[in-house]
């Protein structure tokens, strides 16, 4: 579809005898940010690595921005920018020099290394050789680096793992900004708070297929259990705890007894996390 | 294949190889040894022959000659430590008299000489011997051709002329030159792959083409660089540089083919330095062939810097033309083809 950057269709790949990735169909509309969740080992890697030019399918088909991957690999890689999970600088260089080196190999002429370092947190250290930079601030370089062309899909392999609350923070904010420049981001994360908070849609992969593709709303809606949970004094005086399951048919009169019988001190909702929904789905958690 | 990005790589791998300070160093000090050895050595040849004689009569005209400048004989008990004594190289030649030399000489027979010469005697060793032999008989016979001289070679007959050793080193000292390069190449072509930065150039615009190309480039620059001033600072483009310049371009390739599969097999440097030091003892095998004739028999020939030190040893210090050498050159490119072949598509398994 005209609308659509990513458009895969029964992509599937083998190491050996090993199903990696099982005929997964989806599509990615432009501008959107696409959580690709699941654990390791479930083929979200090599989908990247597919998406990306760097591995032929062994069948079906991937697109982007219009072009069969299989055979435009040079013109979708000049579009595209990819980050990757683990750090790949050059460290006996400079960030600038790092910078510029990817720069020039997507023929940017003119691109100003210095502001995009500042843009993530890198001022003052852009001359510094990699090697000295902590692993926060190479994981900034790194999203810098995926950058520096100004693509149009941005792919995000595990952008903030194992960093700090601050490095993390920064650079869900220019995952945020880039879908604000209208990039489309296929972001792969553990973190189903981030996929949360950040995504317009995440999918669920497991054993190479995709099990679950939606709005995380929706996500929980479809699969999820809303309830309220309140704690109430009890006549002796002790605190206890109490759950009214939403959206079933005895919700209105139970909501009414708790209020009508129960001393009410605190309550809340709860909704289904995109982890409890994945357990449900797959019998798995994310990280095992 | 794009220029651009080529240009852009070869870059940056110059830049990166000169900011290995272990690479840098090593080759450095390479040169400079290489260079300061080559001045060390002796420029010239040793001018005094010494001869070994076996005389169970010695003719007069013998005593007196072994006063002349130049000459060095030492006297045997047998002929058989004669034989045993040029055998081993500790004379030039050796010179075996009959018994009966004097009863000839009076009655006008030709007594028989026989000469003894080590298997890497150059022929003008052996002419001079010949000559001296004559001149001896005839100063004593007062006739020409009063003698039958019959030569005998002890070990393999090696062609060859005199040069001073330095001269005779040069191709051992090209050859080690290239191989170093193949340890800095592989080191840096592997460390691309160790750290994934290999992955990342190729999600750019760039091809795998594009990547050998410029691995190639570098590879090929820098070897080539480094042996080319060695041997503008030793003089040997002096003699045939074109044909040396072309030899040199060969090897460097053969280098960085080699390199490419060194790298392939390697996963990081300590790796790259195991692989590299069979390669690198084997290649110097035929450049010792070349310093010590008769050292290296003719197996040395499969291996392909066979045909590089010996056109660089042909060319540099015999004059040798293309006529001469062209079958080696045609050997060299061909080892070249098959081997940077291999080592582009192990390397191409390697960065998938």
């Amino acid at each position: 579809m005209a609308n659509d950057a990513i458009v895969v269709e029964g992509l599937t790949y083998l190491y050996g005898e090993l199903v990696a990735v099982d005929h997964i169909n989806f599509n990615v509309a432009k501008g959107e940010i696409l959580g690709f969740l699941g654990p390791n080992g479930a083929g979200k890697t090599t989908t990247i690595k597919m998406l990306t030019g760097q591995l032929k399918p062994k069948g079906g088909k991937a697109t982007l921005l219009g072009m069969d991957v299989a055979t435009n690999v040079e013109k979708v890689q000049a579009e595209i920018g990819v980050c990757f999970e683990d750090t790949n600088l050059y460290e006996q260089m400079s960030a600038v020099e790092n910078l510029k080196l990817f720069a020039s190999l997507f023929g940017v002429s003119a691109f100003d290394a210095y502001a995009l370092l500042k843009r993530v947190g890198l001022a003052g250290r852009e001359k510094d050789r990699v090697e000295k930079y902590s692993k926060g601030m190479k994981q900034r370089l790194m999203v810098a680096r995926s950058l520096v062309s100004r693509p149009q899909i941005l792919f995000l392999d595990e952008p903030t793992v194992g960093l700090d609350p601050a490095s993390a923070e920064a650079i869900r904010n220019i995952i945020l900004e880039e879908r604000e420049r209208g990039a489309t981001i296929f972001l792969t994360t553990h973190d189903m708070l981030e996929a949360d908070k950040l995504s317009h849609r995440v999918a669920f992969m497991n054993q190479g297929k995709i099990v679950a593709l939606d709005t995380p709303h929706n996500l929980k809606q479809q699969y999820g259990k809303r309830a309220l949970k309140a704690k109430v004094t009890t006549r002796s005086g002790k605190l206890e705890d109490r759950e009214v399951i939403l959206d079933a048919p005895e919700t209105p009169k139970a909501i009414h007894e708790l209020f009508d019988k129960e001393k009410v001190v605190t309550i809340h909702s709860e909704e289904a996390s995109l982890e409890d929904i994945f357990i449900k789905l797959t019998g798995r958690r994310l990280v095992e | 294949m794009n220029p651009g990005i080529i240009k852009t790589l070869v870059a940056k791998d110059a830049s990166l190889y000169l900011r290995n300070r272990l690479f840098a160093f090593l080759t450095a000090l390479g040169i400079v040894s290489f260079i300061v050895i080559y001045f060390v050595l002796p420029s010239s040849v040793d001018e005094e022959l010494e001869i070994g004689l076996y005389a169970p009569v010695l003719p007069p005209v013998f005593e007196l000659i072994q006063e002349e400048a130049g000459l060095k004989f030492q006297i045997f008990e047998s002929e058989e430590a004669l034989i045993e004594a040029v055998t081993e190289g500790d004379y030039a030649a050796g010179v075996a008299l009959p018994a009966d030399i004097m009863e000839k000489f009076a009655s006008g027979q030709k007594p028989q000489i026989t000469l003894y010469f080590p298997s890497d005697a150059l022929e003008e060793v052996k002419d001079a011997v010949e000559v001296m032999i004559r001149e001896l008989a005839y100063l004593q016979t007062g006739q020409p051709l009063a003698v039958e001289l019959s030569t005998e070679i002890l070990g393999p007959d090696m062609l060859g002329e005199q040069l001073p050793p330095r001269d005779r080193m040069v191709p051992l000292f090209a050859v080690l030159i290239l191989m170093m390069e193949t340890m800095g190449l592989a080191s840096l072509i592997s460390n691309e792959v160790e750290k994934g930065t290999g992955q990342a150039l190729l999600v750019t615009p760039m091809s795998v083409t594009d990547l050998f190309a410029a691995k190639g480039v570098i590879g090929v620059s820098l070897a080539l660089g480094q042996v080319v001033f060695f041997m503008v600072i030793v003089g040997g483009l002096n003699s045939q540089p074109l044909i040396i310049l072309t030899t040199l371009l060969l090897g460097s390739v053969l280098v960085t083919g080699i390199a490419f599969l060194v790298a392939s097999m390697a996963k990081d440097i300590m790796s790259v330095m195991a692989w590299s030091i069979p390669v690198f003892i084997t290649l110097s095998i035929p450049a010792f062939g070349v310093m010590f004739p008769g050292a290296v028999t003719g197996w040395a020939k499969a291996i392909p810097s066979y045909y590089l030190a010996d056109t660089v040893h042909q060319a540099a210090n015999f004059g040798a033309g293309w006529g001469d050498i062209w079958p080696n050159l045609v050997i060299l490119l061909g080892f070249n083809l098959v081997i940077v072949w291999g080592g582009i598509m192990a390397l191409r398994r390697k960065f998938r």
